[in-house]
């Protein structure tokens, strides 16, 4: 047995299939690759894997994470070359390699995640603008943000479907990239995992509620960066060797 | 042609992998002047429509043809019409995303009455003129096929061409005569009438339909010389040389049917009196058990996909399943790829054969007894005793399922209140038999699920001629029923009779009813097969506004001597069969399966030379 992790990017056209489409696309790449996967127990066996987050439908992603059980060890390249081989165009492994047996989970371990944020302003707007924007954003000690409670299974639903959190500890930074014309291109640095996740279309919605900004409402386009495992005000990769025990 | 821009609208519709086209083993070609392009259009959303094995397979062998150019289209949700109506998106193929209103070829395949309004609206969404006489020399040509095509009466003034049965050979035959005379000189109307000389083609246009006062037909005949009186349908003689696709697009999304559908014979040797299936497909045609061997070896490499199905009317009657089974399983089992057998009888051998499956992947188990008395399964001709049932009850429930299904009809022809007590009989039967097993070996939490489906008279049955009941007759059975039933570990489930009404009008309806369509289409009316989109009221104020009794298709009997709007087609099993088989019925009189003894269905006369 040994685990294989991959970093891969999800982009183009890829970007419309969710997150489960993408589990089905690896559970078949991975069989018509004849990778030595190792399956589940029980009544329907599936691949043994594991993504570090489920990315949104539209969210493209140079940064994705995913690890895979063998049943024998695997060079990392040969694996990559394999699976690449018979992935769609838009999804590529760029890196792969075997990771401790003792490695924790990818999903236990990301803290963070950067994103390019593209926009399109409503009003031509100047650098300035837009900076005050995200500085008045930033400045603010409560972000809140209304969620609806996740209704459990046979549970009737009651007034207190709603719950308010406060989203602002979970934004690390926003800056602005470039402005070109009515594009604007952010680069944002928020809170990812099971600790804490922060979408940056919700950043965009508080974003243009909160100040003056107001943007078109389907133009907004996202790409993650990276995820991030955050220690001792370091930022580690999943691939770093010294990421897989914290 | 230019591909159309449709990312923005992307970002708007839900599911919208539904509409990138470029699918693991999906077509892409380079599209030149002699390029005849064809539309392939599933009147349903992409899940519904990539799950057609049909379309796998035409869609493979056209595109193995250099000349032509196949491409998919299915109906867009309607969010995706939405946003494509308020941007002037027309219709496109997914493939190219080409709007499909330049392409030489439309074809439909036509699986379920209620999507006639579906196809009208994509016509529609593609800037076609509905009505074949409103289309111009240089608009596509309608083509349509599938078992509703056998009687397309209600859509025939939209239609140019219909295809009547097994499509392999005839589609290529009738693209080649295409190709030849736009080399020589194209015009449409020639075109049409030199493919009505091709078997199985059939030019509604080119026929003049006269009815009696009463509203039934009177006469339908040919308006030109050498248009044939009669078309017969058409069959691939042996499913071992014709074509099969060996790789099969892999979508991207969860369909109803996403697997490996392995088609293992064609026909049925059953005869059971209300299904149509069962007569149109005839005769009864296997595919060799070296070929499907060949093809699960080349499917499973190409698509990566972790279950095949074995497809066909009753998985049972394959005279080489169980070594097909045994080689799959030994084959495909490491890799867990599991096997599926839908229809399967109630036999022990098949039962023998899903607990070794079971062994790879677990899947549910569903009995379709169709009726609930021993007379009324007579009726119709079902083949099968409640002993049967009972134990393979027994034998399931000892195996550790504690999840099974049983499908029933109700409305039947002949059908009292007490064959409707008999579905409670037989379902309470079932569960007594779930507790004389002992609690070791049983599993826990037993659900029967007994689902009733209202029945609908079809064309070329034996049922053909039979009223349907009518909705307050419906009602009232599932009534009774439902508050008979009642019990711990049992759901009914049953659905509002109301499309099963509209189904039975457009199934058996005549060319009166295209001004419903277009009239339906009009208001609105589309995704009829959908409960959340199906408005019957609307449909009744259609109905009505036209000034046409829906009653009179669905629940009027017809005489032997009426002339049937579809009397003019031949699927090879001859009226006198029919009738012969409806006055069994009345009798509850079983007729043997085919390979018991040849009930004399005329298809041996009309495709086989004698032997089936």
């Amino acid at each position: 047995m040994a685990i294989m992790r991959s970093r891969f990017y999800k982009k183009d056209e890829m970007v419309f299939v969710s997150h489960l489409d993408l589990i089905r696309i690896f559970e078949r790449a991975i069989r018509r690759a004849n990778i030595p996967v190792a399956y589940t127990q029980g009544f329907n066996p599936h691949p043994i894997m594991a993504f570090a987050t489920a990315l949104g439908v539209g969210v493209a992603s140079e940064g994705e994470y995913i690890d895979i059980q063998l049943t024998d060890n695997m060079n990392g390249e040969l694996f990559m070359d394999k699976l690449n081989d018979v992935l769609p165009e838009g999804l590529k492994i760029i890196e792969s390699r075997i990771i401790a047996d003792k490695a924790k989970s990818l999903m236990s371990i990301i803290c963070s995640s950067t994103y390019l944020v593209k926009l399109k302003a409503k009003e031509l707007l100047n650098e300035a603008d837009i900076k005050q924007c995200i500085e008045n954003l930033l400045d603010r000690e409560e972000i809140i943000e209304v969620k609806q409670k996740r209704q459990r299974r046979g549970r009737r639903s009651s007034d207190s479907g709603f719950k308010q959190i406060n989203i602002r500890p979970l934004i690390k930074n926003i800056e602005l990239v470039s402005l070109d014309k009515y594009e604007v291109l952010l680069k944002m640095h928020l809170a990812a995992g099971s600790r804490g996740n922060l979408k940056p279309e919700t950043v965009v919605q508080k974003l243009c509620e909160l100040t003056d900004l107001s943007i078109e409402q389907y133009e907004t386009r996202v790409k993650r960066l990276d995820l991030f495992i955050d220690k001792d005000n370091e930022f580690l990769t999943p691939l770093d060797e010294d990421a897989w025990n914290i | 042609m230019e591909r159309l821009q449709i990312d923005s609208l992307l970002y708007r519709v839900e599911k919208p992998a539904r509409y990138l086209g470029n699918e693991l083993n999906s077509v892409h070609k380079t599209v030149d002047e002699n390029m005849v392009r064809f539309a392939f259009c599933f009147p349903d959303i992409y899940e519904i429509g990539m799950s057609h094995l049909g379309m796998q397979i035409l869609y493979h062998l056209l595109n193995r043809q250099k000349n032509v150019f196949c491409e998919r289209v299915f109906a867009p949700a309607t969010d995706m019409e939405e946003q494509m109506r308020s941007s002037n998106i027309p219709l496109f193929a997914l493939e190219s995303r080409q709007p499909i209103r330049n392409f030489d070829f439309i074809g439909f395949t036509l699986q379920y009455e209620l999507s006639y309004t579906n196809i009208l609206n994509m016509l529609d969404l593609a800037g076609v003129p509905i009505y074949s006489a409103d289309r111009e020399e240089e608009d596509p040509i309608i083509v349509v096929g599938g078992p509703c095509a056998y009687n397309c009466e209600p859509i025939a003034d939209f239609v140019d061409i219909a295809v009547l049965g097994e499509a392999e050979e005839v589609i290529l035959e009738v693209i080649d005569l295409y190709s030849k005379m736009r080399k020589e000189g194209y015009n449409k109307f020639e075109f049409l009438k030199k493919a009505t000389l091709i078997d199985g083609i059939y030019v509604p246009s080119f026929y003049d339909v006269v009815y009696n006062d009463n509203g039934t037909v009177k006469t339908v005949t040919p308006k030109y010389e050498h248009v044939p009186g009669t078309i017969r349908k058409r069959i691939v003689e042996s499913l071992d040389k014709v074509f099969y696709p060996e790789e099969i697009i892999v979508p991207y999304l969860n369909i109803v049917h996403d697997r490996i559908m392995l088609e293992i014979f064609r026909g049925c040797i059953r005869g059971c009196r209300f299904c149509q299936a069962g007569f149109i497909y005839r005769p009864v045609r296997e595919k060799s058990f070296d070929r499907l061997r060949e093809l699960a070896e080349k499917l499973v490499s190409g698509t990566g996909y972790d279950e095949i199905s074995l497809a066909s009317l009753s998985t049972s009657d394959y005279s080489e399943l169980e070594k097909t089974v045994r080689h799959l399983m030994e084959e495909y089992g490491d890799k867990k790829i599991g096997i599926s057998l839908p229809s399967l009888r109630l036999d022990s051998f098949s039962l023998q054969i899903i607990k070794e499956i079971q062994k790879v992947r677990k899947t549910g188990l569903t009995f379709a007894p169709e009726a609930g008395s021993q007379r009324l399964r007579d009726v119709i001709n079902k083949g099968i005793t409640e002993e049967d049932l009972i134990n393979a009850a027994k034998d399931v429930f000892q195996s550790g399922w504690n999840n099974i299904k049983l499908y029933f009809m109700i409305g039947l022809p002949t059908e009292t209140d007490e064959d409707i007590l008999g579905i409670r009989d037989l379902v309470f039967k079932v569960v007594d038999e779930y507790y004389r097993v002992p609690k070791e070996q049983r599993g826990k939490r037993l659900n029967v699920t007994a689902s009733a489906s209202t029945f609908v008279p079809k064309p070329f049955t034996p049922f053909q001629w039979e009223p349907q009941s009518t909705l307050e007759e419906i009602y009232a059975k599932q009534k009774l029923l439902a508050s008979n039933i009642k019990r711990k570990n049992i759901t009914l489930d049953y659905h509002d009779p109301k499309t099963s009404l509209l189904e039975a009008v457009f199934a058996k309806g005549d060319r009166k009813l295209s001004k419903v369509l277009e009239l339906a289409l009009k208001e609105g009316c589309k995704f009829d097969g959908w409960i959340e989109h199906f408005d019957f009221d609307k449909w009744m104020a259609v109905f009505k506004k036209v000034n046409i009794d829906p009653a009179f298709y669905a629940n009027r009997r017809q005489g032997y001597d009426e002339i049937l709007p579809w009397d003019h087609i031949d699927v090879g099993v001859s009226k006198e069969f029919l009738i012969r088989e409806n006055e069994n019925s009345k009798q509850a009189k079983t007729t043997p399966n085919c390979r018991v003894n040849c009930a004399g269905c005329g298809i041996n006369r009309a495709f086989t030379g004698g032997i089936c």
